[in-house]
């Protein structure tokens, strides 16, 4: 509760705007849903056939899953807002429609013959007499629309479209129960909001709802295109992947340049997306940078025969030249820091056996009770060739959560995990990393990643983002993700305070 | 005036409507009567179109109806359907000027219209001009329908069954209202009822209808007294002899205070039994469905007199 308390102070604003970005993105979706289906089901209100075959088409539409959607949406449109909005859409309409069909063709067939019979033209009879009577269940439409949009645009983050889902993301991507309960909360509670709000709608004559229809729909485009004059197109777009790690690198890397160059722009976004999403949308120009790590383009973007090397420099050679020749990629030089596999004791563990390396752990074997990542449990790279190649057999060996194995030997239920060398809660839980005096893990380094194409046309960033190379060392990383992480700092406070101190920015 | 030539309505199984011809005088009250599937409201929906005929011709004031703009013909026909249909989103000054408001009247021109019209039919348009129709009991309502009907001042008016869910009572308050307004607004009436005492009681002229023939076409009083054939005979002789009033029907109505004395006589027994039984005694105890009730001569007396309002 009191990390909550803490979130919503620190980052009240980006949570705003989070929920700004959260509700434009359904009322869009929702209108455009709205100004296909009501038409589109008075159109076909006097032709059944074409009305069940349209419901048939939403209905199938509707099945499919909307990570799936998504998916096939980003070769089409690209990433953003533009396919979050045709997806929700998508989604809506069935409802909407379905509603407002069923309204209009239920209307009690007397009050038809009369309309009717008074010889009201077409036009009357629709907006005097059979929209007011579908109206109750074309708003009960409308309100299911909503509360399905408010919760689907929570998958808008993945496409880096923003929004709520983007906290509900990161908290699960950084196993923290406070963002993602911020996240939830604050997504159903809109959910409800909304479905209230189009309740009080409903109850409104069908004159007095128009106007309130018609006033939000001003107020949205003006907002819009307020933002669009007020944000001129930016020059350079830099993403990172989810949680601390990325988003302080990507706020150095906008530092530096907007530093050096004056004349570019460049906008941040943070928390975009998995590795190979963020590959996709730098492949499709959706954006310009992202720091990647040399061992994950070994691992899952370069193809053919990669040797598998324990030397960093190598590691790095092998991964530029594969991305140069398959991708037309530029790869600069990768900063210090290595955010690889490793094995952590607690410090009075590591005290009382005098444990420093991996090879330390053979001595004490029987005494091991480890917790492990699954991946790593399973992973050639990760315990099954440690054992081989440091001759390990331990007491017990289980599989757990990410997260939960750091509570495990906190709790000291185990005490030995696998980690990463930059996880923050190394420093929170007072955890001791083993050296891998064999250099059995694959290096990770990060290091920005481009185009070729970009790099050609602004030479100048080799300069200013090689500035890093060589850069931030394991520790700086620990701790800047400390900050980040546990203690809520904002990133690019961080990002900023490193580069000063270390004399890269004035 | 309005002339059927030869009409006849077939749908896929039967025939509706077989050679139908009649001749509706301009300013008259013709009703169309018949048990159900006679045709009659068949005939009816043919005035505004509602229903296409097969074949044949019907004129209106001497010219073919579809020849006439459908919106336009609709517009001098007013139209009261059997289970009112008041659109249950307008109020009731909205309803009354639907057809006004279709015509592109003033909104203030409507509104004294339906005024003028509520004020016609006694009900108080201060009171009942901005209600809703859910508001209005069943009498009310149909009061709203048919004047609903006259809003534009039409030339002919049809009502198909407008009274049948009603309860006795209004039905004879309203049979008045129409009468009422015929005889004041010089328009033609075409009127269909399944009830001959409405029948009679309404029409100027009336057509009795069997199996989409027209039976018999004249005056109350010369169909009673010449009838065409066996069917009229016996669709009157209905009217004039019914079921005797039993003593349920007296409990039904809730007369009579529920006893724990002895019965004397069943609930099937007839009103005139419980008079005899009356005659001998203050109070008759009467076993029926609900328990046994006491019943006293002021209740029989009560009874009648309200019977012989329906």
């Amino acid at each position: 509760m009191a990390q909550i308390m803490h979130i919503l102070q620190t980052q009240g604003g980006d949570i705003l705007h989070a929920i700004g970005q959260h509700i434009g993105l359904s009322l869009i979706s929702l209108l455009i849903a709205a100004l296909i289906a009501i038409p589109l089901a008075i159109v076909l209100m006097h032709h059944e056939r074409w009305a069940k075959v349209m419901l048939q088409i939403t209905s199938v539409l509707q099945t499919i899953p909307s990570l799936a959607l998504l998916g096939i949406l980003i070769p089409i449109v690209g990433i953003g807002t533009v396919p979050s909005i045709i997806a929700l859409v998508i989604y809506a309409v069935m409802p909407i429609f379905q509603n407002t069909y069923s309204g209009l063709t239920t209307i009690d067939p007397n009050l038809e013959e009369a309309a009717t019979a008074f010889g009201l033209s077409r036009r009357m009879k629709l907006f005097r007499i059979e929209l007011p009577l579908a109206l109750p269940m074309i708003i009960s439409g409308i309100r299911i629309a909503t509360v399905m949009i408010i919760g689907t645009a929570t998958l808008a983050a993945l496409i880096g479209a923003g929004g709520l889902g983007t906290y509900i993301l990161l908290g699960i991507e950084t196993n923290n129960n406070a963002l993602l309960i911020i996240g939830a909360v604050l997504s159903a509670a809109l959910a409800l909001i909304f479905g209230a709000g189009i309740d009080w709608l409903g109850k409104l004559s069908f004159k007095k709802a128009g106007i309130v229809l018609l006033t939000l729909v001003v107020l949205i485009g003006g907002f819009a295109g307020y933002r669009k004059l007020a944000n001129p197109q930016t020059q350079i777009t830099i993403a990172g992947k989810m949680g601390s790690e990325p988003e302080i690198l990507i706020n150095m890397y906008k530092d530096l340049i907007e530093h050096d160059h004056p004349n570019m722009q460049v906008a941040t976004k943070a928390n975009f997306g998995g590795t190979s999403f963020l590959f996709k949308a730098l492949k499709s120009g959706s954006i310009d940078i992202y720091p990647e790590f040399t061992g994950t383009v070994l691992e899952s973007l370069i193809k053919g025969d990669k040797l598998a090397s324990h030397n960093p420099a190598k590691t790095y050679q092998v991964a530029k030249n594969g991305l140069k020749s398959q991708y037309q990629m530029a790869y600069l030089k990768p900063m210090s820091y290595q955010n690889g596999y490793d094995l952590a004791v607690t410090k009075q563990f590591a005290k009382k056996y005098n444990l420093k390396t991996v090879s330390d752990l053979v001595a004490v074997e029987g005494k091991i009770h480890a917790g492990f990542d699954p991946d790593f449990y399973q992973l050639k790279d990760g315990y099954p060739g440690l054992r081989k190649a440091y001759g390990l057999n331990f007491a017990s060996a289980k599989t757990m959560e990410p997260s939960i194995r750091y509570k495990a030997i906190a709790n000291g239920k185990v005490n030995l995990v696998d980690g990463y060398t930059t996880d923050p809660e190394i420093r929170e839980y007072h955890l001791v990393v083993l050296k891998d005096n064999k250099h059995f893990f694959p290096p990770y380094q990060g290091a920005p990643l481009m185009t070729e194409k970009l790099l050609t046309a602004h030479p100048e960033l080799r300069t200013t983002l090689n500035k890093l190379a060589g850069k931030v060392s394991t520790t700086d990383m620990q701790q800047m993700n400390y900050k980040v992480t546990v203690k809520h700092e904002k990133a690019a406070t961080v990002a900023r305070d490193y580069l000063r101190s270390h004399g890269l920015l004035d | 005036m309005i002339e059927f030539k030869n009409v006849t309505k077939r749908y896929a199984k039967n025939q509706a409507l077989d050679d139908l011809n009649l001749t509706i005088p301009t300013g008259d009250f013709f009703v169309l009567v018949g048990p159900s599937g006679s045709g009659k409201t068949t005939t009816l929906k043919m005035l505004n179109r509602l229903i296409e005929p097969t074949g044949g011709d019907i004129y209106f004031n001497d010219k073919r109806i579809i020849d006439y703009d459908i919106k336009q013909l609709r517009q001098q026909m007013g139209y009261v359907l059997q289970n009112i249909a008041l659109f249950p989103n307008l109020n009731i000054q909205e309803n009354i000027a639907i057809q006004a408001e279709s015509l592109g009247w003033p909104r203030k021109e409507r509104i004294e219209r339906a005024r003028a019209l509520l004020k016609q039919v006694d009900l108080d348009p201060d009171k009942y001009a901005t209600r809703m129709p859910s508001e209005l009991s069943g009498g009310e309502q149909q009061r709203v329908g048919i004047i609903r009907a006259l809003a534009i001042k039409p030339k002919v008016v049809l009502m198909d069954e407008p009274f049948s869910a009603l309860d006795p009572i209004s039905r004879k308050q309203l049979q008045d209202l129409v009468l009422q307004l015929h005889q004041e607004l010089n328009m033609t009436f075409v009127f269909v009822t399944h009830d001959m005492h409405e029948a009679l009681r309404l029409g100027q002229h009336i057509a009795v209808m069997r199996l989409g023939h027209i039976q018999q076409i004249g005056t109350g009083e010369a169909i009673m007294q010449h009838p065409a054939n066996d069917f009229v005979r016996g669709f009157f002789e209905n009217e004039h002899t019914p079921r005797p009033a039993t003593i349920q029907d007296l409990v039904i109505k809730g007369y009579g205070q529920t006893t724990t004395a002895p019965a004397t006589l069943k609930s099937t027994a007839t009103v005139s039994e419980l008079a005899a039984a009356l005659q001998t005694a203050a109070t008759v105890v009467v076993a029926t469905d609900q328990g046994a009730r006491q019943l006293t001569t002021a209740d029989v007396i009560d009874y009648l007199a309200t019977k012989e309002a329906d």
